[in-house]
């Protein structure tokens, strides 16, 4: 079976972060802020990205790769990048940790992005800074790919440390595999929280692969899958029948049901629809925009994502964009998402650095999802604008059919993104 | 050189002073984006038998497949069936070049590079994801036929337009290749398009340091390729 080769100790967690910031810290400005003009004379602009995930990633390649001559930071607190998308392969047991590792220095080398990795602690959006433990960087524009926060109580935290939702791409998905592998049986219990979240198609593919999983090791088990939602947001159809089909008598679907606590101590998620006791548990919270965009002010009074300008992603203040799982969009929450959303925001400073016009991107989004170790289905929505209206119209097609086929252009979906961001 | 020699040979440009293919930079000189054509090595196309490919050799509706212009870079050709004329292959960013149409008595084979110039997927010995759907073929996702589709991330080609894009996110269309008949023999000649080969040693480097020993010996230029059906070379065509 495999298992997890990273073996990443405290040790070299260190060194790669010093090495990472140190690659970053020449061309680092304190304090100095530039004004919004300036940029056009000298055609230095400085374009600051927070956040190295699918949509930061994208974005600082692209922009900096159509404006050599400007500056592009990118500021991400992990010293190398983990991908979600394919991260319940890992957690079934059929992909190593390490596949989903990458690091950032080709952004570096080959394209001139500087890395920095650090913490953002604070933007300061009126002077144009952003502050860091260690910095103060100015710019020009400013690029916000933060992710998701899990909306979660204060006195709930200890239990998602305990049994992370694995949401979050890196350790939560390293400690939840150690949970799955020590799992001797008994009852699992699995909760979805109501639409929109991080990646649609992923509770009900993770559900899927517990699933196989259990089967597979003849584990005694029984896994309670509570779902918010009337039934699978995605791929309904190609789910359910693989829940019915392959996995009959190992599960419970439980749907329109909502997580009203948990009982840590007694191991009972309450729910709308009663008690569920687990001896392990994968709770996937409700999610929101970054803690970070709540802080800077970005995120509206009772809201959970960042208003944007539909097709630019540009935010209420000029110049500074929300891209990925943050930004309320069209597009869903899913890396593939915030992948063309790093490519529209690179083409929209493009644009204003050069006073071309920007070429349009195809909007669309890709799911692939295994259904067991061996099998997968897929959809794909295309979004099309009727442009005397403004109106989107998605198309949506969706194969739920299991096939072994839709495994290799799962793995080739994959891998051809990965090929984007860090080729 | 005779005359009906001299129209065989010139048919893929569709223009009159193709003798030469230096020339050919001069025909693109009026194009946006000059820097479309490459010459590469005039590569014989051969059977299996290593005897030259003949026009008759290429079914119609069928694609079969060669390694040009390097031993590791896979492409496809297809006989559409039906006379594919000149058509200028507009980009995303304005430029535009100039396909010159099939070659063949009936100017209907045509030839393009098989590595998706959206994240590179080509066809392995393992799988192949990029594939030609005949016109009787339908796809299932998109019900198109008779184009090149990549499954991996639904971009959708049209062999019969100098390779552009129909649907899906690719951003490019298929580079092609350029064909000529000399005698009844077909040959190779060169790229037209935005070919992918840097970014393909690039990223599939270590891949071809494994296939093939070394980088340099995946970037050789052949004298002659073999054209065989896809089947052959790959284990299993990924169609959807």
């Amino acid at each position: 079976m495999s298992k997890n080769r990273l073996n990443v100790n405290r040790r070299d967690l260190f060194i790669a972060a010093a090495s990472v910031a140190a690659s970053g810290m020449l061309d680092v400005s304190v304090g100095a802020v530039s004004d919004y003009k300036d940029f056009r004379s000298d055609k230095k602009a400085k374009i600051v990205i927070v956040g190295g995930g699918y949509g930061g990633i994208t974005a600082a390649k692209y922009v900096k790769k159509q404006n050599p001559e400007t500056s592009v930071i990118l500021i991400e607190k992990n010293p190398f990048f983990v991908s979600c998308p394919m991260s319940n392969h890992y957690l079934g047991d059929f992909y190593e940790f390490s596949n989903l590792c990458f690091p950032y220095n080709n952004l570096t080398v080959k394209y001139g992005v500087e890395v920095i990795n650090d913490r953002v602690q604070d933007i300061d959006l009126d002077k144009k800074i952003v502050i860091t433990p260690n910095f103060k960087i100015s710019y020009d524009f400013l690029i916000l790919s933060p992710g998701i926060s899990y909306d979660v109580k204060e006195e709930e935290k200890p239990f998602f440390i305990a049994n992370p939702p694995a949401f979050k791409p890196g350790g939560e998905h390293l400690y939840l595999k150690k949970l799955i592998d020590e799992f001797e049986g008994g009852d699992i219990v699995m909760t979805v929280p109501a639409y929109p979240y991080r990646c649609p198609p992923a509770p009900y593919e993770r559900a899927a692969v517990l699933l196989n999983y259990i089967k597979k090791r003849n584990i005694k088990a029984k896994l309670y899958f509570i779902d918010a939602n009337e039934r699978p947001v995605i791929n309904s159809e190609g789910f359910m029948n693989a829940y019915y089909d392959l996995y009959k008598g190992y599960a419970e679907y439980v749907t329109g049901t909502y997580v009203k606590g948990i009982d840590a101590e007694k191991k009972v998620v309450k729910t709308t629809n009663g008690d569920f006791k687990f001896d392990l548990a994968n709770v996937i919270p409700p999610m929101k925009a970054s803690r970070l965009i709540e802080k800077i002010g970005l995120l509206e009074s009772g809201q959970r994502w960042v208003e944007v300008e539909t097709f630019t992603f540009e935010s209420k203040v000029k110049d500074v964009y929300v891209i990925g799982d943050s930004a309320r969009s069209f597009l869903p929450k899913s890396g593939f998402g915030a992948h063309m959303q790093g490519k529209i925001v690179a083409n929209n400073i493009t644009e204003k650095l050069t006073g071309k016009k920007a070429k349009d991107e195809l909007l669309m989004v890709l799911c692939y999802s295994m259904v067991s170790d061996e099998e997968a289905i897929m959809s794909e929505t295309s979004f099309k604008i009727d442009k005397a209206t403004g109106k989107i119209i998605p198309i949506h097609r969706e194969d739920n059919v299991r096939r072994k086929s839709t495994v290799k252009r799962y793995n080739e979906w994959a891998r051809g993104l990965w090929r984007d961001l860090f080729g | 050189m005779n005359r009906r020699d001299v129209i065989k040979s010139c048919s893929m440009f569709a223009v009159g002073t193709m003798f030469n293919l230096i020339n050919f930079e001069d025909v693109l000189a009026s194009d946006s984006d000059k820097g479309s054509y490459k010459v590469y090595k005039k590569t014989l196309l051969v059977k299996e038998d290593g005897t030259p490919l003949k026009e008759s050799d290429i079914q119609p509706y069928t694609a079969f497949l060669f390694f040009y212009p390097f031993k590791s870079t896979p492409c496809y050709i297809i006989n559409t069936g039906h006379e594919v004329k000149p058509v200028e292959v507009k980009l995303k960013d304005g430029k535009s070049y100039k396909f010159a149409g099939g070659i063949g008595s009936k100017k209907s084979i045509v030839a393009y590079s098989a590595i998706c110039p959206h994240q590179w997927s080509y066809p392995t010995k393992d799988f192949s994801l990029l594939n030609y759907y005949s016109p009787t073929e339908k796809s299932e996702t998109t019900g198109k036929s008779g184009v090149i589709q990549c499954c991996a991330h639904i971009s959708v080609f049209d062999p019969t337009n100098g390779g552009t894009v129909l649907e899906g996110p690719a951003e490019f269309p298929l580079a092609a290749v350029v064909l000529q008949e000399e005698n009844g023999n077909l040959y190779a000649v060169g790229i037209l398009g935005k070919d992918q080969f840097n970014e393909f040693f690039d990223l599939y480097k270590s891949d071809m340091i494994e296939q093939f020993g070394s980088l340099e010996k995946a970037k050789e230029e052949l004298d002659k390729t073999v054209v065989m059906e896809v089947g052959k070379h790959v284990k299993e065509q990924i169609k959807c």
